[in-house]
């Protein structure tokens, strides 16, 4: 099963922990395999990962629909605060962003809101270009690259300014 | 500098850093960070947060657990559909799955006995057709039109059943036609043509019963000792039978189907 655990860590983090992440890849995997009867795949690994966030989704939807509400939200904190947000406070130190120890750093990403998320975890954890990530979430270039962008100002932000 | 152009950079300096530039793009970027010390600084930060990532939101291996579970359903649900769905979490099995199953069996049985005796059609017809010939043998009454020549035996047949038979001469090849009889069949009279061969008889049975197992081309069997051929034309289901030896009938099989096929394809005649 290739690309298995780029799909398991995806849902991994989308759905912030292990446990519902494997029901999230089990369900992916069953869809991607009644799918594959019927579509030729060009690009297995995007592929995957566009039916395991579209599982995650699903899941989110059934078992915490809090989030996706929060998800619509973003799209309008996208629209008002632009790609990178300019504060003027003075930026956070690289220093202080190297030291975060692991909870906040998953504290941090679990509360960027979901579409800000996917875009960082496709990124940064899975490695995907940013045409790739258009192709799975379905969103265009642009889109994308201003979703991370702010993902990255909101975790910058957070992990910068220590324990506060 | 506006708004709209501090994002353009802010998106195409983090483009660079995602590689994601053409060469273009990449000296662009390039030369934005040498005149800039803000933006040297938010690069710094962005190598300081994808340092953190990797060590703290690495990509993770897949559970073995997961792994096995996974292949164990993609087995079953190549050969099941997808019952395996539900086994995420097993329930605890209990009697109305068991009645259920079994009232499933059932169903599926009988359902598949009824299919197995359509599909079983033609070993069901054949042994008719084999009983036809061995009693035409030992009645010493092969025919009940005797006549070589196709068009008595044709109209003849034609008087009887409701059909169009293809008739064929065959004593060019060797085989010449001995006349007709009914076969019952089932509860069905199906025409039955009557060749000589030397001093053996080739009964030819021309099938009205459906079936999806007929063969399309000619198919030998043996039945009861006797070669038969069964095979399938566009409009009609053929078994030819004999006791001559295979090979010999099969030749007449295909000196019939050549003679059958000039008649139904050549021009209106009679």
């Amino acid at each position: 099963m290739p690309h298995l655990d780029d799909a398991y860590s995806l849902a991994r983090w989308l759905t912030g922990n292990a446990t519902d992440a494997e029901d999230v890849v089990q369900d992916a995997c069953l869809r991607a395999l009644a799918s594959l009867e019927s579509a030729e795949v060009a690009h297995p690994r995007a592929w995957l990962m566009a039916i395991t966030r579209n599982a995650a989704f699903t899941w989110l939807a059934k078992n915490r629909p809090r989030d996706l509400v929060l998800a619509g939200g973003a799209e309008d904190a996208e629209i008002y605060d632009g790609a990178s947000p300019h504060c003027d406070e003075p930026s956070p130190e690289s220093a202080l962003i190297e030291a975060a120890d692991r909870s906040s750093v998953e504290a941090a990403i679990a509360a960027l809101p979901l579409p800000f998320r996917e875009a960082l975890v496709m990124r940064e954890v899975n490695g995907l270009s940013y045409r790739e990530i258009a192709d799975a979430t379905g969103a265009p270039i642009g889109t994308v690259m201003s979703r991370l962008a702010r993902a990255r100002a909101l975790l910058i932000d957070r992990l910068g300014r220590g324990s506060l | 500098m506006s708004e709209n152009e501090k994002q353009d950079r802010a998106l195409l300096l983090q483009a660079d850093f995602d590689q994601e530039l053409d060469a273009a793009g990449a000296m662009k970027a390039e030369r934005l960070l040498a005149g800039d010390a803000f933006a040297r600084g938010d690069r710094e930060r962005l190598d300081a947060l994808r340092r953190t990532l990797r060590r703290h939101a690495a990509r993770e291996a897949a559970p073995e657990t997961l792994r096995t579970r996974l292949l164990a359903q993609m087995e079953s649900s190549n050969g099941r559909g997808r019952i395996a769905a539900d086994f995420r979490r097993p329930a605890p099995p209990s009697w109305r799955i068991y009645a259920g199953s079994i009232a499933a069996t059932i169903v599926v049985t009988l359902g598949l006995q009824h299919l197995v005796e359509d599909l079983a059609a033609p070993d069901r017809f054949m042994s008719y057709v084999v009983a036809g010939h061995m009693r035409s043998q030992i009645s010493g009454q092969p025919v009940d039109v005797a006549s070589s020549d196709q068009h008595t035996v044709k109209p003849w047949l034609a008087s009887k059943l409701p059909l169009a038979v293809t008739v064929v001469d065959l004593a060019a090849e060797g085989f010449p036609l001995v006349g007709a009889r009914i076969d019952i069949v089932g509860a069905t009279p199906v025409p039955t043509l009557v060749y000589k061969h030397r001093e053996h008889l080739v009964s030819v049975a021309e099938l009205q019963l459906r079936s999806v197992n007929y063969p399309e081309v000619p198919a030998l069997r043996m039945i009861e000792g006797y070669p038969v051929v069964v095979w399938k034309e566009k409009h009609r289901t053929y078994a030819a039978i004999s006791d001559l030896p295979p090979a010999e009938l099969e030749a007449f099989v295909v000196a019939f189907r050549r003679a059958a096929s000039k008649i139904e394809s050549a021009p209106a005649r009679n």
